[in-house]
């Protein structure tokens, strides 16, 4: 009965097209009001919401997301972004379909600088589809290709998603971040693989090879945001600092190289970028903070225990069990954009996981891996969005385009169902 | 004259703590005296919120109990920074005398004027030092060591004090922060080391038994007035009989997970009283500087029932 | 009246970006100063978690101002007008009662954070717990506004969905091509 009154008064809130933020707090109210009407709760008390809204934004590991933000304003302003095409059109241009391997290279690299998809998307496709386009490729197919890698950027480190993840279900952040390296990785490998074999049927022209010493130019001038994943996990591994900690050191240290060193960063743009950065991270935090209100009350109204109770069944069979809540996220993924989707079932699914002995770590890996494919899933895909805005192409167009390239990685998730050891046997090798 | 209610009792730590064994028999005395009518529904691990959250519910009127440490109170009953203060109890004995006698009586009106009704001081216990540079027996042997405190001014004070760099961490970061060597070591009772597995990142245990923290298990003040004095008694006696067995699971769990802390090959090594002493006296700064913002009352409280405890 | 508006949003901003830059400088500086010199800034942890809640607060008033805030439109989106108006009427009131009663749970609670102070620094909580007023208030004022603009018939069209999908839509010149390409990618 208290899961009824929580999935309809959220989604009914939701569907009416209120922030999602005031949904979940309508939420919390719908259940404050059943449980207070039912004796579960001393009284209708609206002391409840304001202090747990407050205490929800209270959280140090959190501060990651600012960070990461505006590390993400100083590398696109700061050229680090254009470095890394730059360098991944220098090494694999001139193969046939050379830039779709840029493409997937440059994602990787940029997914280890970066904690979000969107803002690695947007400078891909801003910097590679124009080149793409002039080079004869058809523009759905660049649009999909750069659409499925841009969503890498969540599961390989660092990751804002992951950390939100870390904090709503208390799971390590660190374990997270190097358990998040193979999948992602793979991810790149499957869309790699799928345009190859696109590129060979299509017979897509090369760009031309690019010379030696040429090359080496480019990579030295790479090389300090090449150095960014290296000094984030680096230090983290190390004990230089947190993965709290890593973020502001990603901020400084993309702001020191942006500024000093490729001299792109302007004085009178740092204003609106941190401006930028701060207003998203309001966006998320609200989110996170009115999350705090109705998590408090689903953990009260045990409604945990009654999903616990409904999924018994499956509860021994930890592969199928990993197959339905993927099944679950991926449906869930087309409609909600990620950040809501892991607020809202992080606190009703972990408890599963923690009692079905499923691994809190691998589950974190593919609960955020689902909900990057979800990023390119319509009707709700923000990324795809984005990509076909930049490349000037409808939704529809775009998710054809991108179609192959997103059942490459749905593959790749399942595979991971199947075989957990894929994500926790290098983990464990990680972790001494 | 006892109605339906069902009791939120929000815990920080897990249900394997001793404090599960006394949440146990609380709800068994209930079960029994009650007739099933009065239930206490407990949420551990902080899956409720954490301990000053949930106090600060309390005082608002939106949650029934919680059972947190002394320490994370002192910002709202500024008395309870005595149980902070270094080397304060020699032994368990002492600390049971003391808090089940007036001076206990005197904290728990000050909480009830912060809106909050202590039914019992059940125990958290003796603190010790882990870390991974060296076995610290004596007082030079803290020196610069990185060591994580809670966020509170007089555990900070004592480890700067003493030699160390305080580092003020969330617990959730501590594990990772010892396993990466972002810091060198945490300061926790034997249990609490054992559960969180920091055996499996610190290598020198040292049992410096350097504080004394209490758990309070508290009712909200708005929500008692509403009870009646049946159902207030029955609560009472129940939280007694609690304290019983909790304290008895508290020091035989901690003798346990002392000797499997040994036994998974954490290097123990035990203070002599003489180090102690010195300890004691490089401190003393400590209880200068924060003894005023405690309160003189406070502290006297607890030193005058310590000395008839200690028989002078 | 839109000048005073517009000035005390550019207020908020300046604080945004102030109690970021803040946070930027204690946590940065706490790593430096733990690694190099062994010592550390006791009251950062504390105080850049507070710059957060205020960014928090004070950012998502601006959001709202710019109607930035997460939600889904696809149901609303093809809805008829008067059905859209209808939702949107509902939403707003909804809004309204969460922003009175956030304003009426800070007050009620607000003796128990005056007599709460920080574990490190001293402060009392009530300048961190009070933003609840400032931010109900204003938010509150949003809906009034909005409901209005609805009920005496000047909203327009793009007024009827407050929401965008995603919070990370690029702003700027991220998606202007030219200015990314300003030294051109070497092909
Ligand atoms: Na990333
Ligand atoms: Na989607």
């Amino acid at each position: 009965m208290t899961v009824s009154v929580f999935v309809f008064s959220l989604l009914g809130a939701m569907a009416i097209g209120m922030p999602i933020a005031y949904a979940l707090l309508v939420c919390g109210l719908a259940l404050m009001w059943f449980m207070a009407a039912t004796g579960a709760l001393p009284a209708f008390d609206s002391q409840i919401l304001a202090q747990r809204f407050v205490d929800g934004a209270d959280n140090f590991p959190l501060l990651a997301v600012p960070f990461f933000l505006l590390a993400g304003e100083f590398m696109n302003a700061g050229g680090l972004s254009r470095r890394i095409v730059n360098l991944a059109t220098a090494w694999v241009g001139h193969f046939r379909g050379g830039l779709g391997y840029v493409a997937v290279m440059a994602a990787i690299i940029m997914a280890s600088l970066s904690g979000s998809a969107v803002a690695d998307t947007a400078a891909l496709a801003a910097l590679l589809i124009p080149m793409m386009k002039r080079a004869g490729y058809e523009v759905n197919r660049s649009a999909g290709l750069i659409s499925a890698g841009g969503i890498i950027a969540p599961v390989i480190p660092p990751s804002i998603g992951m950390i939100v993840f870390g904090v709503a279900g208390n799971v390590s952040i660190t374990k997270l971040f190097l358990a998040g390296i193979v999948p992602g990785i793979l991810m790149g490998l499957a869309i790699g693989v799928t345009w190859w074999w696109i590129a060979k049927r299509d017979d897509i022209r090369p760009a031309p090879r690019v010379a030696m010493k040429q090359r080496l130019k480019i990579t030295v001038e790479g090389f300090w945001a090449l150095a960014l994943p290296v000094v984030i996990l680096g230090g983290m591994k190390m004990g230089v600092f947190t993965p709290t900690e890593a973020a502001v050191v990603a901020a400084v240290y993309s702001f020191v190289v942006g500024m000093f060193i490729y001299r792109e960063l302007k004085v009178r743009e740092l204003y609106g970028l941190i401006l930028a950065a701060g207003k998203t991270t309001a966006v998320v935090m609200f989110l996170v903070a009115a999350a705090m209100v109705s998590a408090w009350l689903i953990t009260v109204a045990n409604i945990p225990g009654e999903v616990v109770k409904l999924l018994e069944p499956f509860l021994d069979n930890k592969t199928l069990l990993m197959f339905i809540m993927m099944v679950l996220v991926v449906v869930i993924g087309t409609a909600l954009d990620f950040t809501p989707t892991v607020l809202i079932l992080t606190p009703v699914l972990m408890p599963v996981v923690l009692k079905a002995g499923i691994d809190p770590v691998y589950f974190g890996v593919m609960f955020i891996m689902n909900n990057a494919i979800g990023l390119i899933t319509p009707p709700v895909g923000t990324v795809l969005n984005v990509v076909s805005g930049v490349a000037r192409i409808s939704l529809d167009d775009a998710f054809k385009g991108v179609m192959p390239f997103f059942l490459a990685q749905l593959a790749v998730l399942f595979l991971l169902v199947l075989f957990p050891d894929i994500v926790l046997v290098p983990l464990k090798f990680l972790m001494q | 004259q006892f109605a339906d209610r069902t009791i939120k009792f929000t815990n920080g730590v897990n249900e394997d703590h001793p404090v599960g064994v006394g949440v146990k028999k609380m709800q068994e005395i209930l079960a029994a005296k009650t007739g099933g009518k009065m239930k206490i529904n407990a949420f551990w691990g902080g899956s409720a919120g954490n301990d000053l959250q949930a106090t600060q519910a309390l005082r608002a009127g939106t949650q029934e109990m919680v059972c947190t440490s002394s320490s994370p109170l002192v910002g709202i009953v500024k008395e309870l920074g005595v149980f902070d203060l270094p080397f304060l109890f020699a032994n368990e004995k002492e600390a049971d005398a003391v808090l089940d006698g007036p001076a206990g009586v005197y904290f728990n009106k000050k909480l009830e004027e912060a809106g909050l009704v202590n039914l019992a001081y059940w125990e958290n216990g003796f603190r010790n030092l882990t870390n991974s540079k060296r076995p610290v027996a004596k007082v030079e042997d803290f020196e610069g060591v990185k060591v994580r405190v809670m966020q509170n001014n007089i555990f900070l004070d004592t480890f700067k004090t003493l030699g160390t760099n305080a580092v003020p961490m969330a617990f959730p970061e501590v594990f990772t922060a010892l396993e990466t060597k972002t810091i060198d070591g945490q300061e926790n009772p034997f249990v609490t080391i054992e559960t969180s597995k920091f055996n499996e990142v610190q290598k020198y245990l040292s049992v410096t038994r350097h504080a004394y923290t209490p758990f309070l298990v508290l009712y909200s003040k708005k929500l008692w007035d509403q009870l009646s004095p049946q159902e207030q008694s029955v609560l009472r006696e129940a939280a007694i009989e609690g304290q019983k067995v909790q304290r008895i699971a508290n020091r035989q769990l901690n003798e346990k997970s002392l000797a499997s802390l040994k036994a998974k090959g954490m290097v123990v090594n035990d203070v002599t009283p003489a180090e102690q002493a010195r300890m004691f006296a490089k401190v003393q700064p400590v209880y200068a500087k924060n003894v005023p913002t405690i309160g003189a009352d406070a502290v006297n409280q607890v030193l005058d029932a310590l000395k008839k405890a200690r028989g002078k | 009246m839109k000048k005073p508006v517009d000035l005390f949003f550019k207020l908020l901003e300046l604080l945004v970006v102030v109690s970021l830059v803040a946070m930027v400088i204690m946590v940065f500086g706490n790593v430096v100063l733990r690694y190099a010199f062994n010592s550390g800034i006791l009251v950062s942890e504390e105080m850049s978690r507070y710059c957060f809640i205020w960014l928090t607060y004070i950012g998502a008033m601006i959001a709202m101002r710019e109607r930035g805030h997460l939600g889904v439109d696809t149901l609303v989106k093809h809805l008829p007008r008067l059905g859209k108006k209808v939702c949107l009427f509902i939403s707003e009131a909804l809004m309204l009662l969460c922003n009175v009663l956030f304003f009426v749970g800070t007050w009620k609670m607000h003796e128990l954070q005056v007599t709460n102070v920080s574990p490190v620094v001293g402060i009392s909580m009530i300048w961190i717990y009070g933003i609840g007023y400032v931010v109900a208030a204003v938010m509150a004022l949003f809906n009034l506004h909005v409901l209005w603009r609805l009920v005496s018939g000047r909203i327009t069209e793009d007024e009827l969905v407050q929401v965008v999908e995603s919070e990370d839509m690029p702003h700027g010149d991220l998606t202007d091509t030219e200015a990314l390409l300003k030294d051109g990618v070497r092909p």
